[in-house]
């Protein structure tokens, strides 16, 4: 099976406030990370609050480097974290979506033959060309499932955002997803909801303080991650 | 105008050659190899040191487009509340040369009536350096929004700041415009020079911010001196002054060589020169120290910045 991503033994420590220095505290972030997440599935990442989901993300995105271990990736990576983090409050949703592609590394060309597509996934109508600040949350976490969605990355990563919205809407998120396992690309989701993520993910990895807990099949990983929260 | 000009002309040049000739050897070898696939590349492979001020200019080039973008969304967000808009960018240097002709005029009893031409060079050339540096030290912490959910080069966003101020520049420069009519100053083809030292004086502020930023990242002390700079460095350049006034003052001695050190000294005079088809008596060690400060302080800042600031970011 390809492999998409492959994180070798990877670590990112916070540095620990000065006055707990001398006291025996582990430092939050990862550690010592290991795997390979294949061409055309979706890895779910499930733990605790300051488990490390978000790092992890941020590292897979190339946003963070490790402080030690290498992570190696083909083809390109976006990543979907929080309610309008990458959006301009100023702009309209076309031209953060103008915005978000070019970050993205595409050009006006590529973008505009996306845009119309964009707007429609999301249903913002006029509101499209109307300021972010003027938008409530699920307008814009529709624009923004919708933008990361449409420029098709080979990897998508997903931070807790594709719980949001209407079930209408959460149901066609589900159907974009696997729209874009189908054209060959991964996902990997951050998420606390057990059913999604055992109704689309392959595999769960669950981490705890940093750590991998497990890496298995997604009914067998929450299973041992609930019995983890109750212990 | 012209620095979007500018902007859209590495355009025209096949840029990704260039930038693909830039690179070339950086990508480091396969770890693995597929059919047809393209192999999996390190995220944070090694760069040799030498090569980062090479790596940063291609990362840039290769940007191009999200630059675009982002010059466009700053200026756009500037003037955007502001009834007379992008008439502020020229209101601005005009109003605050009436104020120091009135003072100087006031205080040092100077009736030179080229006087509020040379302060509107002055305050428009000091402002884009003060502006290009405060931004690209700033842009680490102002932009983090922008890069924590993709894979961009983070040079891009201290750039988008510097490129923004040189287009609003240009856009001041047209306050200049008047005098032409009131103090019949010569059209000549010195004139051309003015975009250049422009473009200098922003490029040695954007150095200069890229070498600040990861540190300002992690002391944010780093901020509080720079605003001491700006404030500081308006009296300490040619704004009030003229490069003719500190020379019969103090001659060439050592108060010359320090004064040197200031980048603003020589592109803000040579503004000045360009504009008033006169020639200062500028020194070679002048001119050299001027882009050598330049030189080094992009070389030393992409090192820095490239070396530095995806670990600083993290903290943020």
């Amino acid at each position: 099976m390809t492999v998409v991503m492959r994180l070798d033994e990877i670590t990112l420590e916070y540095p620990v406030p000065r006055q707990y220095r001398n006291e025996d505290i582990k430092p939050s972030g990862v550690r010592n990370i290991s795997l390979d997440i294949r061409q055309g599935e979706v890895l779910g990442i499930i733990g605790r609050n300051g488990s490390g989901k978000s790092t992890l993300l941020k590292m897979m995105a190339g946003v963070f480097p490790p402080d030690s271990g290498t992570i190696s990736a083909r083809g390109s990576v976006s990543l979907l974290a929080g309610v309008g983090v990458g959006f301009h409050k100023e702009l309209t949703g076309r031209e953060n979506a103008y915005l978000y592609g070019a970050l993205m590394g595409r050009n006006k060309e590529q973008i505009d033959a996306l845009i119309e597509e964009i707007q429609d996934f999301a249903e913002l109508e006029h509101h499209f060309d109307r300021p972010i600040r003027t938008y409530s949350s699920g307008m814009k976490s529709r624009l923004g499932i919708s933008v990361a969605t449409s420029f098709k990355p080979d990897i998508l990563l997903i931070d807790e955002v594709l719980g949001v919205g209407d079930a209408a809407f959460k149901e066609k998120s589900k159907a974009k997803v696997r729209e874009l396992i189908d054209a060959s690309g991964s996902v990997v989701i951050v998420s606390h909801s057990y059913s999604m993520l055992s109704q689309i993910c392959d595999r769960i990895l669950v981490l705890e303080q940093g750590e991998t807990i497990v890496l298995d099949e997604a009914a067998t990983s929450i299973k041992i991650y609930q019995r983890l929260i109750k212990s | 105008m012209v620095g979007m000009a500018f902007v859209s002309q590495i355009r025209q040049i096949n840029c990704d050659t260039i930038a693909a000739f830039m690179c070339a050897g950086k990508i480091p070898p396969n770890m693995e190899s597929e059919q047809g696939m393209e192999p999996l590349t390190p995220l944070w492979g090694k760069r040799s040191t030498l090569r980062l001020p090479f790596i940063v200019m291609a990362d840039l080039i290769r940007s191009r487009n999200l630059l675009r973008l982002l010059v466009k969304r700053d200026l756009s967000a500037r003037y955007r509340r502001a009834y007379l808009g992008y008439a502020w960018a020229v209101l601005e240097p005009l109003l605050l040369a009436i104020v120091y002709t009135f003072i100087f005029t006031i205080l040092v009893g100077s009736s030179d009536p080229l006087y509020p031409v040379k302060i509107i060079i002055g305050v428009i050339g000091w402002s884009l350096f003060a502006r290009s540096l405060t931004t690209s030290t700033k842009s680490l912490s102002s932009s983090s929004n922008l890069f924590q959910f993709a894979r961009v080069p983070k040079t891009v966003f201290a750039t988008s700041g510097a490129l923004t101020n040189a287009v609003l520049a240009f856009i001041s420069l047209s306050s200049i415009l008047p005098f032409y009519f009131i103090s019949d100053l010569p059209i000549t083809w010195n004139i051309l020079l003015l975009p250049f030292w422009l473009m200098l004086l922003s490029f040695t502020g954007w150095s200069i911010g890229l070498l600040l930023a990861p540190i300002a990242c992690k002391v944010p002390d780093v901020l509080n001196l720079i605003n001491f700079l700006v404030r500081a460095g308006f009296f300490l350049s040619p704004v009030m002054w003229t490069y003719d006034m500190f020379a019969n003052r103090f001659g060439d001695g050592w108060h010359a060589v320090v004064a040197h050190l200031n980048p603003t000294v020589i592109p803000i005079t040579g503004m000045r020169d360009a504009v008033l088809g006169t020639s200062s008596a500028i020194p070679n060690y002048g001119y050299m120290m001027c882009f050598g400060i330049a030189i080094i302080g992009y070389i030393w800042g992409s090192i820095i910045f490239e070396r530095n600031a995806h670990r600083a970011v993290v903290n943020l």
